[in-house]
């Protein structure tokens, strides 16, 4: 089995590098000058789980060193245009495109793109972030994939081979059941979170010092939760008190990501995770008042970055 | 007439020189670093109004060179509770302070320590902040009004303190409801500080999303319930004129909260906000906004004190 990774940043890189090690025949499709890296320095990954330096197979074309069974996409959700691009060369007849993306959204723009059977449901639970020089810093205790049909019915042949790979690397997770409620699980808890640490400007122990800041969270969750359970996929009792008293705990020093990339003037998934809560909102007639605040905050943002305001005053 | 003005920031510095400039008895009680730079240099205004060095009369100490007729507070509300101390020692049996703060939440305080009728009402439509240098860098507008609480006629020192105003050029002056005029700043100032504080921009900024101007619509809305139901529900020109300083689009205006916050620096807000929101809540008004805006201010004062900022 071939797979083809497009990029080696954080989450690709380290979970390419993963496989590549234990035996798996994996391509990464990159830049000329992280190639030029790659074959001079090797892919460098320091992680909890053991640190490794190792040649591995680059491309710069998708068009090259396959067919290829799986392609795997692991964008920021605003570049995956980009992405779409940059593999379409990759997608024949016989390939399973595995993207690991949060959200729902991208499901149906690579559906519409690479016909939906093609399509599987994927995402990644990895703390890990790349350096300047390339390195991949994995810093979590965990690093999990999970990926499956969106059907529910029996994996193709491809993801059964890609979780017998997946569970010989040492990556946890692999096959999912239900992925499509796995994603919706991550999706409410990720919205919230971001909704929340963003428009408060704040982690989750800053956020509770608030006098209204724990109602504030726990109706943002339930407005993810009640857009899920129109979708069909409510996480039901357990699922959601999970996700309640993950964000509901004093001192916490957990924030979403997105609120260190709104502090650091980097670009931010705001219509993908929360924007397109909101459309299915929407469409299903359910209130939103705290996610749509929320977006504000984004979208001012977003307007501000894109005046060249921030890190000015803002006058 | 005496005047008695504390601190010589934006607005009381800037007031202040244009009194003595004009000729009036203005003193300026200080700290004694602020003092021995301002006896030294005397007062630096950069203005449109004009440029100005000008030697101030300084105490550090509220009990000298008094009596005083008026004494002009002009602090941040934060910042109250020294600033009465400060004062305490200026304050004659006929002594009228002039409060410069934004809100109403300081009334109550200043009455308990002073006795209300020796509290009037007062604000500055005065723009401008302190240079590095402590120079006073005035934006442009610079109007004044007070007047007697509870529509009451104006005592003399206020009617002297109006004359010497229109002397000194300063826009303004006495007020015949200054309770109103009070409400309609707070109206505006709690819209504003609330959004552009939550929401992290300028009007403009806000204007440029899918539901700011909506958001800016209903904090409007939200404020102007609580006046209200307070008695001052502002005139139907003055609300229109709040909508459009409010959702103009391309506006550069912004409260200055923000700047303090992304400088991480003390919020008035907070009190200003919360104090509004409480009202809401006592009146039995929806105010989900103010509700927000007032989470995220809490969450930046908790933030601060986490991180140490609060304490430098």
């Amino acid at each position: 089995m071939k797979t083809l990774i497009l990029g080696a940043g954080a989450i690709g890189g380290y979970v390419g590098g993963r496989l590549h090690q234990t035996g798996a025949d994996v391509t990464f499709l990159v830049r000329p000058a992280r190639r030029e890296a790659i074959q001079r320095d090797g892919l460098v990954i320091k992680s909890t789980k053991g640190d490794v330096t190792q040649k591995v197979k680059t491309v710069l074309g998708a068009g090259e060193g396959g067919p290829y069974d799986i392609v795997m996409l692991t964008p920021k959700a605003y570049d995956l245009d980009s992405a779409i691009e940059a593999v379409a060369p990759a997608i024949g007849a016989g390939t399973t495109v595995v993207p690991l993306l949060n959200g729902m959204r991208h499901i149906d723009v690579l559906s519409a793109k690479f016909g939906a059977a093609r399509i599987v449901g994927g995402l990644a639970r990895v703390g890990v972030a790349m350096g300047p020089d390339g390195t991949i810093h994995h810093t979590s205790p965990f690093a999990a994939i999970s990926f499956g049909e969106r059907d529910g019915k029996a994996p193709r042949p491809a993801l059964v081979a890609l979780d017998a790979a997946v569970k010989k690397s040492g990556v946890d997770g692999g096959l999912h059941a239900n992925i499509v409620q796995d994603l919706w699980d991550k999706w409410i808890m990720l919205c919230s979170l971001a909704a929340t640490c963003c428009l408060m400007r704040g982690t989750s122990g800053d956020i509770l010092e608030a006098g209204e800041g724990r109602a504030i969270v726990l109706e943002t969750v339930e407005e993810c939760h009640k857009v899920a359970a129109v979708a069909g996929y409510d996480p039901g009792d357990k699922g959601m008190e999970t996700v309640r008293s993950f964000l509901t705990r004093s001192k916490s020093m957990f924030a979403a990501s997105m609120l260190h990339d709104l502090e650091n003037g980097a670009m931010v998934e705001a219509d993908h995770i929360v924007g397109d809560m909101i459309a299915r909102a929407k469409k299903a007639g359910i209130a939103t008042p705290n996610l749509r605040l929320a977006y504000a905050h984004l979208q001012v943002y977003l307007y501000r970055r894109s005046r060249g305001g921030i890190g000015k005053p803002a006058r | 007439m005496k005047i008695l003005i504390l601190g010589a920031g934006a607005v009381g510095g800037y007031w202040g020189v244009r009194l003595a400039q004009a000729g009036i008895d203005t003193t300026f009680l200080l700290r004694e670093k602020r003092a021995a730079k301002v006896k030294a240099d005397g007062l630096v205004v950069k203005s449109p109004k004009g440029d100005a060095v000008v030697p101030v009369k300084v105490v550090t100490k509220g009990g000298e060179g008094g009596p005083y007729d008026v004494v002009i507070l002009a602090c941040k509300a934060y910042d109250l509770d020294s600033a009465m101390d400060s004062i305490a020692p200026a304050m004659a049996a006929d002594t009228v302070v002039v409060p410069i703060l934004n809100g109403h939440a300081h009334f109550a305080a200043l009455d308990a320590r002073f006795g209300k009728p020796r509290v009037a009402g007062g604000l500055a439509r005065i723009t401008g902040m302190l240079g590095p240098n402590g120079e006073i860098l005035h934006g442009g507008s610079s109007a004044v009004s007070f007047g007697e609480r509870d529509g009451k006629p104006a005592r003399a020192s206020l009617i002297a303190l109006d004359a010497a105003c229109k002397k000194a050029g300063i826009d303004g002056g006495l007020h015949p409801d200054i309770d109103q005029d009070l409400w309609d700043k707070w109206i505006m100032l709690g819209s504003i500080a609330s959004m552009c504080s939550a929401l992290r921009g300028t009007v403009g900024d806000i204007m440029e999303t899918e539901d700011g101007p909506a958001l800016m619509a209903e904090i409007l809305e939200e404020c102007r319930q609580v006046a209200a139901s307070a008695g001052h529900a502002p005139s139907e020109k003055v609300l229109a004129t709040l909508k459009v300083a409010l959702t103009t689009k391309g506006s550069k205006a912004v409260a200055s909260i923000l700047g303090d916050m992304e400088k991480g620096g003390a919020v008035e807000g907070l009190q200003i906000v919360g104090d509004m929101l409480g009202r809401a809540r006592t009146a039995g008004i929806a105010a989900p906004n103010l509700r927000f805006a007032y989470a995220h201010l809490q969450a930046y004062e908790a933030r601060r004190v986490r991180t140490g900022l609060a304490s430098k």
